[in-house]
């Protein structure tokens, strides 16, 4: 049941007994910008740190220990060309726990969004300092991931020079001087003012209880409307490559390519096939022909985000093996845009998306994400509707989608271990 | 078949052990779209050196040959198991750890045959050198994968240290030359020894009838012949039980941002299986949890001092023949880590009676996520450690949890917490 809170402050509520747990997120979404973005990755922890009923760390966790060991945290990400900050809160529903317990969880939700650890224009200073430093190292460790490091090289190159996509969601190093204890009161505060909010609960409760629990929330109407969702970029001709060098065991040949199909527009389903054949499964071309087949690497696959247009391949091998597999991979791309795939396989990966979507629902976390992205995207996904919209996917679809990829970038990391 | 009931948390489980020794497990979720099941073999890497079926001698085998067996059981002569889990919509994988091997799947149709597919693919083994040797690259890629991979080498760097010469410090997957050493008349004997159904057992939870699943899979091993059952042993045979070949420190060198260091605490003390084993694991875990989770005084002031950072986190393990906790950190400041970590665990005594207050909060919470764990079929089912904790599931290790006192960690803490067994290993930055 949706329920409107105020102007731009939306509640949609799921009252479901399949779960012995119950979900809330609070979804704060707004244009991103060159300013906003690390700086609401470093409220996110601030926020998730202390508040002014706890101002602790140990304080906040005690609180969540004795509420049954619940969940409660934020995290960053982005849609297309939107930041979202989320508070999430997942915990054991009133029946297996105690009575009340979800109201007591929502108290500690407002506690966290409307009461943060600010006095006199400032987040507490020490606190501050402590997490600056902590989001810093963790960027940095982000690099010890040598598949995760390739992934945001490759992104790095795709990107035009200039594009906000190029900074990731958590925030970049270079900002994290610029921020101050002072300066994240302005970004809270105009996130909490003017923030687009989706709320959505979803577990074992009374949809009108949950309405009256919200609708304490001091929130204000905000107009919160924004540019275009989708972030597009005109396509280059010849792609851009790169190389790195490090000790490494292993190579990473990463792949981007241009795939302008976007969330439940024109060819969205159709897409979704075509990733399912080319890299998505391991019944696809990339999987079979360069893992079981070559035995050329033990991961190689693909992956579209419909918000950003961007289609990415991904591999580890050996680096004698790099013209190779670059060549096997170019190879199976072409093999999809000429139609080279049986009708077996894109029945199999018919199946397995449905099978996937299907799955999900058994995930509560998974049904409350769904509902925020059809709230977000004003769009609405069930079963029937994509059982349908898959099942029309016709073979001349996928090859009228794999013939809109173009090849954009090539990022290489070779190991030198070898 | 036997039913039982839990009526605090509104499950039940049905289950019944076959003629052939395979013990069948089904928990029905109401509401649920998805059935997933898991076949999982008591058999996993540290298994090497065993009495191969109908032999009387001991046969070792090379590095890895458990997760070289779990990817060649898909494959058979004529086709593949993906592609029969494919053509029914289903989604399919394996695992290996130590102590198991695992194949399951998970679908929201076919029901009946999918469960077919994974009995029979497990079932009937076919390998081939030219299978075997073509499965060394892929494998190989993963080692070299998990190689790079600091986390993970500051993971077994520890286990090297607590058992220098066990096959607990040995990769899963072996090492690239360890697994070239291997040939399809291995896979054969070890597929032998242990893939029998008396030391399997297949658990299934989901959208599921309990009835009309058992029929499937009795009439699916009924049609089938095997070997009459053995008793494959493996006895994990310890360097030293006491302990006195722990190595206390190491460092590897890497291309990391900052330095990783794991404090490792390995039982010395003897376990038994069965229920007993089982409240022995989860009072370590509240035990670890008193002392160092978000919520203790140690985690702060380790916090505030920059010590650790959110990447902190901690484990216990038990698995078959062994058990070893271990606390890890991304830090500016690896000495000073180990030394804080050392001492609270030498410390536990005072440590559990300055934070007695905080005893039924932490159980409470403790409690509470395993609860939370109800909602996943995967959790439920891959939950069960079999003989090892004496059939328990994860329903009765919510019971189990429930009859811990405060005083059952005071003797924990002794048992388990001894110098002997403490060590520390580190990945540090390359120097250049």
């Amino acid at each position: 049941m949706d329920f409107k809170l105020t102007d731009g402050v939306d509640l949609h509520v799921i009252s479901t007994p399949q779960f012995k747990t119950n979900q809330i997120l609070i979804n704060f979404s707004t244009q991103q910008s060159k300013k906003n973005i690390t700086a609401r990755s470093l409220l996110a922890d601030l926020l998730e740190t202390s508040t002014h009923k706890y101002p602790t760390q140990t304080a906040l966790a005690r609180q969540m220990s004795s509420l049954f060991g619940a969940y409660v945290g934020t995290n960053v990400t982005r849609m297309g060309n939107l930041h979202t900050l989320r508070v999430r809160a997942s915990f054991v529903n009133d029946q297996y726990a105690v009575a009340g317990l979800t109201d007591q969880i929502i108290d500690l939700l407002h506690e966290m969004i409307f009461h943060p650890l600010i006095d006199n224009d400032s987040f507490d200073e020490p606190t501050f300092t402590l997490q600056r430093n902590n989001l810093q190292s963790s960027i940095k460790a982000l690099a010890d991931d040598k598949q995760f490091y390739a992934g945001m090289q490759l992104r790095d190159l795709y990107f035009k020079d200039g594009s906000l996509l190029k900074i990731p969601s958590f925030g970049q190093l270079s900002d994290l001087p610029k921020l101050s204890a002072e300066s994240l009161v302005t970004t809270y505060r105009d996130m909490v003012v003017n923030d687009r909010i989706n709320i959505v609960v979803l577990g074992n409760v009374d949809e009108q209880h949950i309405a009256e629990e919200f609708s304490q929330f001091e929130f204000q109407p905000r107009s919160a409307s924004f540019g275009p969702l989708f972030y597009q970029q005109t396509p280059i001709i010849e792609p851009k490559r790169k190389q790195q060098t490090q000790k490494l065991n292993q190579a990473k040949l990463n792949l981007a390519y241009q795939l302008p199909i976007y969330y439940q527009e024109k060819d969205y389903y159709a897409s979704l096939v075509m990733n399912g054949i080319l890299g998505g499964s391991p019944l696809s071309k990339l999987f079979v022909n360069v893992r079981e087949k070559a035995s050329l690497a033990y991961y190689a696959s693909s992956q579209h985000n419909a918000f950003n247009g961007l289609f990415s391949i991904q591999t580890g091998i050996q680096s004698e093996n790099r013209k190779q597999v670059e060549r096997l991979i170019q190879d199976q791309v072409t093999a999809v845009m000429q139609g080279e795939f049986d009708s077996e396989l894109l029945q199999e990966v018919k199946d397995g998306i449905v099978n996937q979507y299907e799955t999900g629902l058994d995930i509560s976390s998974n049904i409350v994400e769904q509902v925020l992205l059809d709230k977000i995207t004003q769009s609405r996904t069930d079963t029937q509707i994509l059982v349908q919209e898959i099942k029309a996917v016709t073979a001349s679809d996928v090859v009228h989608v794999a013939n809109q990829l173009r090849l954009q970038a090539v990022y290489y990391l070779n190991g030198d271990l070898n | 078949m036997n039913e039982q009931y839990y009526q605090k948390l509104n499950e039940t489980i049905y289950s019944s052990q076959l003629e052939n020794g395979l013990l069948v497990q089904v928990l029905p979720k109401t509401g649920f779209h998805k059935t997933y099941a898991i076949l999982t073999v008591d058999f996993g890497s540290i298994d090497r050196s065993f009495i191969p079926a109908g032999k009387e001698d001991i046969y070792t085998v090379p590095n890895g040959v458990a997760h070289f067996l779990e990817h060649k059981m898909f494959e058979k002569e004529d086709h593949d198991a993906f592609d029969l889990f494919g053509q029914l919509g289903a989604d399919s994988n394996a695992f290996t750890s130590f102590t198991q091997t695992s194949y399951l799947f998970s679908a929201t149709d076919h029901i009946h045959e999918n469960l077919d597919v994974l009995l029979n693919f497990v079932q009937d083994p076919y390998f081939s050198a030219q299978t075997v040797q073509k499965e060394k690259g892929i494998i190989g890629q993963e080692i070299k994968m998990y190689d790079d991979d600091p986390n993970w080498r500051l993971y077994f760097g520890l286990l090297g240290n607590l058992y220098p010469q066990d096959p607990m410090h040995i990769d899963i997957a072996g090492s690239v030359e360890s697994i070239e050493k291997i040939t399809a008349e291995d896979l054969y004997t070890t597929y032998r020894t242990f893939y029998q159904p008396s030391n399997m057992n297949l658990f299934v939870v989901g959208n599921v009838d309990a009835q009309d699943t058992l029929k499937w899979i009795e009439q699916n091993q009924a049609a089938k012949k095997f070997e009459p059952a053995t008793d494959p042993k493996s006895e994990l045979v310890l360097n030293d039980e006491t302990g006195k070949d722990v190595i206390p420190f190491r460092t590897l060198e890497m291309d990391v941002s900052r330095p990783k260091v794991m404090v490792g605490v390995r039982g010395l003390d003897p376990v038994e299986t069965g229920r007993t084993g089982l409240k022995y694991r989860l009072a370590v875990e509240l035990l670890l949890d008193i002392l160092f989770d978000d919520t203790s005084d140690n985690y702060l002031r380790l916090y505030n001092n920059e010590t650790i950072d959110d990447s902190f986190s901690y484990n216990f393990e038990m698995q078959r023949g062994f058990h070893f906790a271990y606390f890890s950190s991304d830090t500016n400041q690896p000495e000073r880590f180990s030394d804080e970590i050392i001492a609270i665990l030498e410390g536990a005594k005072q440590q559990i009676e300055a934070a007695t207050s905080q005893f039924d909060n932490i159980k409470r919470a403790m409690l509470g996520r395993m609860i939370s764990l109800l909602d996943s079929p995967e959790a439920i089912a891959n939950h069960y450690s079999g003989k090892l904790f004496g059939g328990a599931n994860l329903l009765d290790e919510i019971t189990t949890l429930a009859t811990i006192k405060i005083d059952d960690l005071y003797q924990i803490e002794k048992d388990f917490i001894q110098s002997q067994g403490i060590s520390v290993y580190q990945v540090v930055p390359k120097r250049n």
